[in-house]
């Protein structure tokens, strides 16, 4: 069995390169994922930084490792997800010659082998390849990662012989995953299918196609519903969860979606075509849903809780202006005409230790506001979980959103490191946890020496005086020197925009890989498409259209069937995001949904000219023999 | 093999195609017997079931009503297993568009029904196959670097190598010129000679049918005449008049 497989490998290498080749990708970034989460789990921390910025360089780690771990998951999803339709279509064109296995006495379980072997050979040679394209992967995974400022200069990951094991078995596990529902469906070929000249054009729509795509929509409905009703996170994970069996139900029942869809087409042969070639169709249209269901889901996604992040800003301050000082000059502001209340809040550099339930002792150093309590609750709208801001003087602190979850209970006492000055502040209360992550602690500037927050960065949250135009005010405030006033709106919409900065750039390391494996499906499917449609165009020429006439047309098609691909991915984002929707309406009292319309054009731009351009060449290429020649030719 | 039985028995097969009331009967209550050892050639108009005919009687399709017998063993329910099995031992086929496996070459073409059943075959009994064949250079050619008559003997040889009780046959030369169709012939006819092979071949060459040691006629899914040691005249003319 494995000779047949390897020989049909050898003869028909381009129906399988193309799986090959995302299996060798997959391989690749997987290995090269592991080795970069490997390195970061143990961050080397550069010389010379303040706390602030070593704490900043190991949330950037972690950021990596995310990303790392991100990039691992897609690009197995998406591999077996090509693997698949790879094999489901050779498996629909080879139906002559299984049918002649059969015949020649070879049993189902053999059938099933002999798939099962031709994909083995494929992950082995696609996991060969793997490891050495790893090794360049990794270089402009770490290049990337440092490029966006998640990774210290001179960051590297040293070589580990496991994860290239680790990634070779799970290259291996993919091509054989991917390969199962095609071995059951070829298992089930007659043998007299091998004596009919044209063998009963099998149906697209086959049991497992009904199988997985009913069963992911059912999936992607339940979690739409559920999306509705839950909190935040469980919206979030929906989101992504609608993106990916949503992705994969509308890719399973693109047979009959597609067709239905190519209704809204003008008629003629390119809408004749769209529904007579479903398999064709739906194996172009399937990665392109994939893929714009991902991204669009993922980027709106994030999107749209970074803006919903801002807009909780804007609403949690009772106030007008913003401006950004030190903390010795933000002293002068409540003496400004105008000014009803000035909060200033002064990001200390001081180190608090907690004995924190699940993680023992913690240092924090980030995140340490320095308030004067009365100011603070006069300006700010946040609920207080616990005790009242007022209790926040003395020797005392306040958890902030960040530390919501951790378990620091009032009563209890930090040590405070601050600036060499030993400080014991009990916790007499905590702040609710905002959709953006927030500070840390609270702690009233009166214990602190006043060295260490005249330096700090400051906000100073402006309230002012009623009757007063906040315009005015704020060309008043800027007239004794400060360079930085912002009104309510701007401050929050920069907070926004930085929190989806860090977003948009991870994205951009997950859309480059998204989009690598959506073209490389595209390719492929139009590859195998065009060697099956050698005969068809034969037959288009010698009833009279012109070789460019037949380009034209399955060019023509193609894009149709990319734009179909567009919207159906575009419908599975849009579910998604109506989760997200709800769930931040509930959340902060308003809906907030950010569309990502940049990254819409430039993927419906750039999917349109992948498949034209490819569908092109292939058909170029396809119609380059003379037509009488296949017309007439046999076997 | 067991000799005592005929190699192909059919009886009082029916086929219908669509549903049993309002189908199409492809075959109509078909009884016929292929002794050990000899040739049969079915014929008939387009359309009269001369495939349906050949496939019922080698387990490809199923029968309505009625009984296949194949070397003594009733097929006629038989699952899959028991098909495959036959496949791989009883049976053997040759056709119009000779099914070869592209990738292989004519040696592993050859030896590849075997390997499948399990069975170890050296390469000496391939190559003496295929020289029997005629083609004991062309051993490691793929299909497509071989001609239709070559082709066409290689999956003869395909067929042979498990050494089948009954070899199914169907427009064996349709795809020939006329002297790698005489070849092919001479082949099978001295397959039946001096190995006393079983053939049922199907047909609508009267050239080809009179290579036959029995030839019968089909007319809408019933056997409608029969001819011993026929000659191509007399094949012709009862074809002529079956159609007119």
């Amino acid at each position: 069995m494995f000779q047949m497989s390897f020989s049909t490998f050898r003869e028909r290498w381009e129906l399988f390169a193309g799986a090959m080749l995302s299996v060798a990708v997959g391989v690749a970034l997987v290995q090269a994922s592991i080795l970069v989460l490997a390195a970061t789990g143990n961050p080397r921390i550069p010389p010379g930084l303040t706390r602030q910025q070593e704490d900043e360089v190991r949330e950037g780690f972690v950021g990596a490792a995310t990303v790392m771990g991100m990039t691992a998951f897609l690009a197995m999803f998406l591999a077996v997800f090509i693997v698949s339709s790879t094999f489901g279509f050779t498996v629909a064109q080879r139906r002559r010659d299984l049918a002649l296995l059969r015949l020649t006495g070879g049993s189902r379980g053999q059938l099933r082998a002999l798939l099962l072997s031709e994909s083995l050979l494929l992950g082995v040679i696609g996991s060969g390849l793997g490891v050495p394209f790893g090794l360049v992967a990794q270089h402009v995974q770490i290049w990337l990662l440092i490029e966006i400022g998640l990774l210290p200069d001179g960051f590297t990951a040293p070589w580990r012989g496991w994860a290239a094991i680790v990634a070779c078995v799970i290259g291996i596990g993919v091509a054989l995953t991917g390969v199962f529902t095609a071995s059951l469906r070829a298992a089930r070929i007659r043998p007299l299918e091998a004596l009919r000249e044209t063998g009963k054009a099998a149906r697209v729509m086959n049991t497992s196609r009904w199988l997985f795509g009913l069963s992911s929509a059912a999936c992607t409905v339940a979690m739409i519903v559920w999306a509705q009703s839950t909190n935040l996170i469980g919206a979030l994970l929906a989101a992504l969860g609608i993106s990916m069996c949503g992705a994969v139900a509308m890719s399973q029942l693109s047979p009959l979606v597609v067709p239905l869809t190519a209704w809204l087409l003008p008629g003629g042969l390119v809408r004749a075509n769209l529904r007579e070639g479903v398999r064709r169709s739906a194996a172009t249209a399937s990665p392109l849903i994939v893929l714009v269901a991902l991204l669009l889901g993922l980027s709106g996604t994030f999107g749209s809780l970074a803006a919903a992040g801002g807009e909780e800003a804007k609403r949690s301050v009772n106030a007008q202006l913003v401006v950004t000082s030190t903390g010795e000059e933000a002293e002068r502001l409540p003496a400004v005409e105008g000014i009803a209340v000035a909060s200033r809040q002064n990001a200390v550099d001081i180190t608090i230790t907690a004995e924190v339930p699940d993680e023992g002792t913690t240092r924090y150093y980030s995140g340490i506001v320095a308030v004067d309590a009365a100011d603070y609750a006069r300006t700010h709208k946040l609920t207080p979980s616990a005790w009242n801001l007022a209790g926040l003087t003395g020797a005392t602190v306040f958890t902030g959103p960040a530390r919501h979850g951790d378990g620091i209970n009032p009563g209890q006492v930090l040590s405070v490191d601050a600036a060499g000055q030993p400080l014991q502040l009990t916790v007499v209360g905590g702040l609710l946890e905002t959709l953006e992550a927030g500070d840390s602690f609270l702690l009233p500037r009166e214990v602190l020496p006043r060295h260490v927050w005249s330096g700090a960065p400051t906000e100073t949250v402006v309230q002012v005086a009623p009757g007063q135009n906040p315009a005015d005010v704020a060309q008043r405030i800027r007239q004794q020197g400060f360079g930085d006033v912002r009104t309510v709106a701007e401050w929050a919409t920069a907070r926004a925009k930085h929190a989806q900065d860090g977003n948009v750039e991870i994205l951009i390391v997950l859309m480059g890989l998204a989009g690598l494996y959506a073209l490389m499906a595209v390719v492929n499917a139009a590859v195998i498409a065009g060697t099956e449609r050698r005969r068809e165009f034969a037959v288009a020429r010698v009833t009279g259209l012109t070789r460019r006439q037949v380009i034209a047309s399955a060019v023509a098609e193609a894009v149709a069937v990319a734009l179909i691909g567009v919207v159906l991915g575009c419908v599975v984002a849009g579910a998604g995001l109506a989760g997200i929707g709800a769930a931040v309406r509930k959340a902060i009292g308003v809906t907030v949904v950010d569309v990502p319309w940049a990254l819409l054009a430039v993927v419906v731009i750039g999917s349109v000219a992948v498949v034209a351009t490819t569908s092109g060449a292939t058909a170029a290429v396809a119609t380059r023999q003379r037509p009488v020649e296949l017309v007439t030719a046999k076997e | 093999m067991n000799s005592a039985h005929p190699a192909v028995q059919l009886h009082q097969v029916t086929r219908v195609h669509g549903s049993k009331n309002t189908g199409v009967a492809a075959l109509d209550n078909v009884s016929l017997t292929c002794p050990p050892g000899t040739w049969t050639a079915v014929m008939g108009p387009s359309g009269s079931g001369k495939s349906t005919l050949l496939h019922c009687a080698a387990g490809l399709d199923q029968v309505t009503s009625g009984r296949v017998l194949l070397a003594g063993h009733d097929i006629t329910a038989a699952p899959d297993s028991v098909l495959t099995a036959l496949r791989r031992r009883t049976i053997g086929f040759v056709f119009q568009t000779f099914n070869l496996i592209s990738s292989l070459t004519a040696e592993q073409n050859v030896a590849f029904p075997a390997k499948l059943a399990g069975l170890r075959v050296s390469k000496r009994d391939v190559r003496a196959v295929l020289a029997g064949v005629g083609l004991a250079d062309r051993a490691t050619h793929r299909p497509r670097e071989l001609s239709g008559g070559q082709q066409q003997r290689v999956a003869i040889a395909r067929a042979m190598i498990t050494r089948p009780a009954v070899l199914f046959a169907d427009e064996p030369t349709g795809a020939l010129d006329s002297a790698s169709a005489k070849t092919v012939l001479a082949l099978l006819r001295d397959m039946v000679r001096t190995a006393g092979q079983t053939i049922l071949m199907v047909t609508h060459d009267p050239a080809v049918a009179a290579s036959a040691d029995t030839v019968i006629f089909l007319a809408d899914g019933r056997i409608v005449d029969g001819l011993h040691a026929p000659t191509t005249h007399d094949v012709a003319e009862r074809l002529a008049k079956l159609e007119s």
